[in-house]
């Protein structure tokens, strides 16, 4: 049964049927979507369970079990562990893909802040007329993307390690700064955009850079929503939308970047 | 000026983002045929070993299973044609998994170049009564699947393998069935949709199961592309169900005109499916 591109008749423009072939589409992605991620998802978790008993009964298994040498161009230490807890406290060092996957909640918690702001701002007036399709832009990505923190975060604290609920606070002054200069719709579509633009290439790096076929898994079912989500801002500035034939890793965050 | 129906796009304008399109294009280039570099040289010499053997047969396993359970397309061609194709492969199991994975891509994009090559063809999508974004998009495209192919059949070769020129087999005799119906824009766009997020979704499914990093980065590096034009598709496939194709333009003005559910129809899922993945080894030979 095709489950995508149902016949229609031409209509008058109708935002009632557009809202609902969204609808349509976000039960779609219930449907679908959710459980091949939380399939690969159940498994990393239960292999990191599984590693952890064997850890705590004395067989020396070690969640993650890679070093993440290729996610970084350093050779330092520092690219193979990340913090995690709620303000990106170091207390509690991350390795292997677990490190991976903290570095990324941090993005996708990022996101969903500078997302936050927006939605603030434009609330506020801030930002002059912000037209319904940028409201309902902004409003459907900070929730996917507070997904696929909370995706993360659900392997994270499987191996018995604190949610990882703050943002990259390496990026964190760069974003204030920029988001202090957004004065339009169009200002903050071009810094989202340099965020998607960010998380895409760190995603599709860390797909060469973790171990775990499952969480190869987790990183490659999110790296192109967030494509997705750059094509439809780059509409949104009246850009082509597919730029590059091949995407770029370009701005790809590493471990070596990521303090918290 | 065309058709008062169609959107007032600058040409012009149309014409050097897809000019800036192309240089940031190139730049990303470099690093693919840096990972196809790469790849040829940490794959010198490979031979396919016992326990690729063995991977092999647990994939056809998997594909049939796949099969049988597939999408819309396949639902439509049939499973039986899906198993015929695969088994009268002549040399299914004699290349690496990799290898085979990456000529089912080729194929794949093969089938991707002809399909949009025959759009082109129609009028409503490459003639005079196109809309002009429709038509950039579809040459675009066409162009970076080309791209693609050319880019997995190099994997290919330099992995030892035989370049696949072929388009899918199955998929390739669901096109030809659908192309008698394509008498609107809505058919093509819904046609393409298909192609796309069946590529897009394949090459998701595949890239955690490629052994080779190189491999694996060109994977990767596609499949976000494949998702931007069924995002693109998506978008553009709304807008003509309602009725509204004047608003298929760029420009930074037209947003304000969008409806609100314009703003998220592009990405319905936060997680990108991989139910209508085709078989891996689909396209091998």
């Amino acid at each position: 049964m095709k489950r995508r591109n149902q016949n229609r008749e031409p209509m008058a423009i109708s935002e009632a049927e557009l809202t609902v072939l969204t609808n349509d589409l976000e039960d779609l992605h219930q449907d679908v979507g959710m459980p091949a991620m939380r399939a690969a998802l159940d498994k990393w978790t239960d292999e990191i369970r599984t590693s952890r008993r064997g850890f705590l009964l004395g067989a020396g298994a070690v969640v993650g079990g890679v070093v993440l040498a290729a996610c970084s161009t350093s050779s330092s230490p520092a690219t193979t562990t990340a913090g995690s807890g709620s303000s990106g406290s170091t207390s509690a060092k991350l390795t292997g893909d677990l490190a991976v996957a903290a570095l990324a909640t941090s993005l996708e918690n990022l996101a969903v802040a500078a997302y936050g702001d927006v939605l603030t701002a434009a609330t506020a007036g801030k930002l002059g007329t912000v037209p319904p399709a940028v409201g309902n832009f902004v409003a459907t990505v900070k929730a996917q993307h507070a997904q696929h923190a909370a995706a993360w975060n659900s392997a994270i604290t499987a191996a018995g390690h604190p949610a990882v609920t703050g943002p990259d606070q390496a990026l964190v002054p760069t974003v204030d700064k920029a988001f202090a200069k957004v004065t339009d719709v169009t200002g903050a579509a071009k810094l989202a955009l340099t965020l998607e633009d960010i998380a895409a290439a760190t995603y599709q790096s860390a797909i060469s850079a973790v171990s775990a076929k499952s969480s190869i898994q987790v990183a490659a079912s999110i790296q192109p929503v967030e494509m997705q989500h750059a094509a439809v801002l780059l509409f949104v500035l009246g850009e082509y939308p597919v730029p590059d034939a091949f995407s770029p890793v370009t701005g790809a965050r590493t471990l070596a970047d990521y303090t918290g | 000026m065309g058709d008062p129906q169609m959107p007032d796009l600058d040409r012009t304008t149309m014409g050097l983002l897809i000019e800036e399109s192309q240089d940031v294009h190139r730049d990303a280039m470099v690093a693919t045929r840096t990972a196809l570099d790469e790849l040829v040289e940490s794959r010198a010499g490979t031979v396919v070993d016992p326990d690729e053997a063995r991977e092999v047969a647990r994939r056809r396993t998997a594909n049939r299973r796949r099969i049988t359970f597939g999408g819309g397309l396949l639902a439509a061609a049939g499973a039986a044609v899906a198993l015929d194709a695969i088994a009268s492969t002549p040399a299914f199991a004699a290349s690496s998994p990799d290898v085979q994975t990456l000529q089912t891509a080729a194929s794949i994009e093969v089938l991707a170049v002809g399909t949009y090559k025959t759009a082109l063809t129609l009028p409503f999508i490459g003639g005079s009564s196109a809309n002009p974004v429709v038509k950039a998009f579809a040459m675009t495209t066409m162009q970076q699947h080309q791209e693609h192919q050319d880019a997995f059949n190099a994997a290919v070769t330099r992995l030892g393998g035989t370049a696949q020129t072929a388009a899918d087999p199955v998929l390739a005799k669901v096109v030809a069935a659908a192309v008698p119906g394509l008498t609107a824009p809505g058919p093509v766009v819904a046609l393409a949709l298909e192609l796309e997020q069946g590529a897009a979704e394949t090459y998701v499914a595949d890239v955690a199961s490629l052994s080779d990093s190189n491999a694996k980065k060109l994977t990767a590096s596609v499949m976000g592309v494949e998702a931007q034009h069924a995002s693109v598709l998506l978008a553009v496939q709304a807008l003509l169900s309602a009725n509204a194709p004047q608003l298929i333009t760029l420009s930074p003005t037209n947003v304000a005109n969008l409806p609100a559910a314009a703003g998220s129809v592009g990405f319905p899922a936060a997680f990108y499916p991989t139910d209508m993945a085709r078989p891996a080894t689909e396209g091998a030979l």
